[in-house]
């Protein structure tokens, strides 16, 4: 990653927001954008001009077209994010992580080898990353939600073997589950899912990420 | 020409959802429970008599799915296709109606004749919810009938549905489940290519079958087709065509027909269910929120635990002082004056102390042990407490590379090691069924407590005793890791439903019971006797002599033990509680130091799995495995022996 200050990070939304826009097949404006980011439509300006400057996006008037290169950035900001965030120990060691994060060099390589994907695994990730809608920030692996919390599974990442026994035993994309219970240090999670209560170690429920509920706080 | 009179059927269905409960209520005590041919899968087969019908009812694994995950799910779709069984009884789950019915739809493809037992409708009254049967039977177009099986409600009508489809009075007119455009396109281009180039292979298998199962690349179906003449033909289209749909939906093909299958399930049921209750806060999810509560869980699971393995020893050292004296006071000196009078002295000591003393052997450590280990572990099974304890144990069980259902195992380690070498089956992968296998046998089992108890407990101290226990768990535990460091291969997790609590069943329980009784009786005494014979004729033959003082060197020079403690050790091989019996009788037991006591009891707790444990071990795992095994375990006692002697003695 070339920085990681507040400014590029508005511009990352930004061309996620676009990229959903892109895959539904709607025209991406800088004032929808701010609507969605719920930010001055100023800072969208700015993001507009530094990702032009990078030459990830066009600018035509008011409407905004990702360039390939933009596409690109996309992608690997989501493999970032869910390799830093996600696949190695959370928390402290991740910090430790990032360090070393910069240096790899073989992404396909590096996920092969210390995460055992295989390469159709690996291909059925990437296109899990390049469908996803909306930001990447939104997905959660199911190990993060609190009891009680639900969520619609959005994919599930890791070998052909594992994701297919979790379609079976129904975790689908698109289906939506509740957290009945978590164990007690990283243990296993409970979900109930199509009326039938599932337990998943901590490291499957890793692997499944969801776009968390959001829980209705303004009734009334 | 088949009998007109006599029919299979098969009972197929998720795991949970009273499957045995039906078997049970359908065949009674005739029932026949052995394995399926050169495959480590339960099969378990019965008759029973109706309308002048013979009716052999075998009941298929509870599985979720009919790809090739198990070994569970290729046995039951090739039963199926292979063997076509008259009528195939799909047990579902009322109160999770959905997932059921995916399993459902997946038998309506393999195109077999199939009824519903809609099973479990009280339960699915208790959660508020209604099934319509007649609207299900005529959305699937075959006849559904609902049953409650703990009270045998239904059953008679079930199997009068059975005889109707069998004789053909109830025409079935199965639904087909329909994908989406993209992929039905698909299959048709498939199917016909597989009916025009795989004939020989659509005589056994429905055509669209083959076409759904090589989209959804599944390894067992493409390896059939290869082997046929135009195979690979065959294999490639599907594979282009299934590269289509992945790249159409960007999941795996056979996600993206798991994701329409469910769709179809979910229309289903949303179409028979009505709700018209709220449910009800039932005990059972009371009692579900307490016993795998994060915290609270762990008290109950060990006072669980507790109670069964208190109960189990008291009352089995209770039963086994009778039964002792039932064998040595009564049945071995009766034998000996019937047979004295016919044979020579020293075959008649051959037959008493080898078959009788075999016997008693068994039986002493079956009855009072095995069979009231087994009914409370029916009883935790049936009730749905198993999965609560592996959802517990699953942190713990992560450390030595398995998941939380290996705790059943070892549970069960600590009553016999021979139900739970079989126990590991419930383990995902080879490796994990080794690994499994690897750390139950070194769990101390009721036998070794025996010894533990009756010599280091008794002599030394009831802490040194525990001391011991808790070691041997120290080393399960770090064998367990090395090993697990040591094995190549990625570990699976935990994936596995937590059925709701239910009832346990006495009938059911007792059947099960029955049956594993049976199957450790079949393992264990053929083995038991022989082992005892051979060990009576090196006796009798004075060869045991020779033998023990050969074995000096290791047991007095490295161990540290007097040399006439070979003679138990050998015969412990039999049954492990016999080292104490023996070496009782050969010297005073308290002439022996403390250390020597640890140092013995030790060597006893690890080396050889006894007789009957290495026989399950090779049943399960083939002998090369089962040898590497039990020669690790005897060197590990060695080495563990004269490490603790040497250590003691300072």
């Amino acid at each position: 990653m070339p920085n990681s200050d507040k400014s590029y990070e508005i511009v990352l939304c930004m061309l996620e927001i676009m990229k959903t826009k892109e895959a539904e097949g709607k025209q991406a404006r800088v004032a929808d954008i701010a609507d969605e980011l719920k930010r001055p439509v100023d800072d969208i300006e700015k993001a507009v001009e530094t990702a032009s400057k990078e030459g990830w996006i066009q600018r035509n008037e008011d409407a905004l077209k990702l360039t390939d290169k933009g596409r690109l950035e996309v992608k690997k900001h989501r493999e970032y994010y869910i390799h830093q965030k996600y696949a190695h120990y959370p928390g402290f060691l991740g910090n430790i992580g990032k360090f070393f994060e910069g240096k790899i060099k073989d992404w396909r390589g590096h996920w092969h080898r210390r995460h055992g994907f295989n390469s159709t695994a690996l291909n059925g990730f990437y296109r899990n990353l390049e469908d996803f809608k909306g930001r990447i920030e939104d997905a959660t692996p199911l190990a993060n939600l609190g009891e009680g919390e639900k969520g619609v599974v959005a994919f599930a990442m890791g070998g052909y073997g594992l994701i297919r026994r979790l379609a079976e035993m129904g975790l689908t994309p698109g289906v939506e589950v509740t957290v009945i219970r978590c164990g007690l240090f990283r243990g296993p999670v409970e979900v109930e899912v199509r009326g039938v209560s599932l337990a998943l170690g901590h490291g499957v429920a890793s692997k499944v990420f969801v776009r968390p509920s959001r829980v209705k706080t303004n009734e009334g | 020409m088949k009998d007109k009179r006599r029919l299979t059927i098969a009972l197929a269905g998720n795991a949970n959802v009273g499957k045995s409960v039906i078997f049970n209520q359908l065949t009674g005590l005739n029932q026949v429970v052995g394995n399926w041919p050169g495959k480590t899968v339960e099969r378990a087969e019965g008759t029973l008599y109706f309308q002048g019908y013979t009716i052999n009812v075998i009941d298929l694994p509870g599985i979720y799915s009919l790809s090739t995950y198990s070994m569970e799910e290729i046995v039951s779709r090739d039963y199926i296709a292979v063997e076509k069984p008259d009528v195939i009884i799909n047990i579902v789950d009322s109160s999770a109606l959905e997932r059921n019915l995916y399993f459902t739809l997946q038998l309506l493809e393999l195109e077999a004749p199939i009824i519903i037992d809609l099973n479990q409708v009280d339960f699915a009254a208790k959660k508020g919810m209604r099934i319509d049967a007649e609207k299900l039977s005529k959305a699937l177009g075959i006849p559904v009938v609902p049953t409650v099986a703990i009270t045998g409600t239904g059953i008679k009508d079930l199997l009068a549905e059975v005889i109707c489809v069998a004789e053909e009075k109830t025409k079935l007119s199965p639904l087909k489940v329909r994908y989406g455009q993209e992929i039905e396109s698909r299959l048709k281009e498939l199917e016909s290519g597989v009916r025009k180039k795989l004939p020989k292979l659509c005589e056994t298998y429905p055509s669209r079958w083959i076409a759904i199962k090589l989209l959804e690349r599944d390894p067992d179906v493409l390896n059939r087709v290869l082997a046929q003449k135009q195979g690979t033909e065959v294999a490639a289209s599907a594979d282009t065509l299934a590269g289509e749909i992945e790249s159409i939906h960007g999941e795996p093909s056979s996600v993206v027909m798991a994701s329409e299958r469910y769709r179809v399930a979910n229309t289903l049921a949303k179409d028979v269910i009505s709700i018209v209750s709220p449910p009800q806060i039932t005990l059972e999810e009371k009692l579900d929120a307490v016993t795998a509560h994060k915290v609270f869980g762990y008290p109950i699971l060990v006072a669980v635990m507790a109670t069964m393995f208190t109960t189990i020893f008291v009352g089995g050292s209770f039963l086994v002082g009778g039964l002792e004296h039932l064998f040595e006071g009564i049945l071995i000196p009766a034998v000996a004056k019937i047979l004295s009078g016919v044979l020579p002295r020293i075959l008649v000591d051959l037959i008493n102390r080898g078959v009788i003393t075999g016997i008693a052997a068994g039986v002493t450590i079956a009855l009072p042990y095995i069979i009231p280990f087994y009914i409370f572990l029916a009883i935790l099974e049936d009730s749905g407490y198993l999965p609560r304890a592996a959802f517990l144990m699953d942190n713990l069980m992560h450390k030595i590379g398995l998941h939380g259902k290996a705790f059943i195992p070892m549970i069960l380690g600590f009553g016999c090691r021979v139900p739970a070498c079989i126990g590991c089956r419930i383990m995902e992968t080879e490796r994990e069924r080794f690994l499994a296998g690897f750390v139950v046998t070194l769990i101390p089992c009721a036998a070794v407590t025996v010894v533990i108890l009756g010599l280091v407990g008794r002599y030394v101290g009831l802490h040194i005793a525990l001391a011991l226990y808790v070691f041997d768990l120290i080393l399960v535990f770090a064998l367990g890791r090395l090993a697990f460091k040591a094995l190549p291969g990625e570990p699976v997790g935990l994936l596995m439903e937590m059925p709701p609590y239910r009832k346990p069943f006495p009938k059911n329980v007792l059947m099960k019971t029955w049956n594993r009784t049976k199957d450790f009786v079949y393992i264990a005494f053929p083995l038991i006797i022989v082992g005892s014979l051979v060990l009576e004729t090196l006796r009798l033959t004075g060869l045991i002599w020779p033998l023990a003082e050969s074995t000096s060197p290791v047991i007095t020079g490295w161990l540290g033990l007097p040399a006439v403690c070979a003679i138990p050790l050998f015969f412990g091989i039999l049954r492990k509680e016999l080292t104490l019996i023996l070496l009782s009788e050969l010297i005073a037991l308290n002439t022996l130091t403390a250390t020597q006591m640890i140092v013995f009891s030790l060597v006893t707790m690890i080396y050889v799995p006894c007789v009957a444990t290495i026989a399950a071990l090779i049943r399960e795992y083939r002998w090369k495995k089962a040898l590497f095994i039990t020669v690790f375990d005897i060197l590990l006692a060695l080495l563990l022996g004269g490490i603790a002697f040497r250590l003691l003695s300072i």
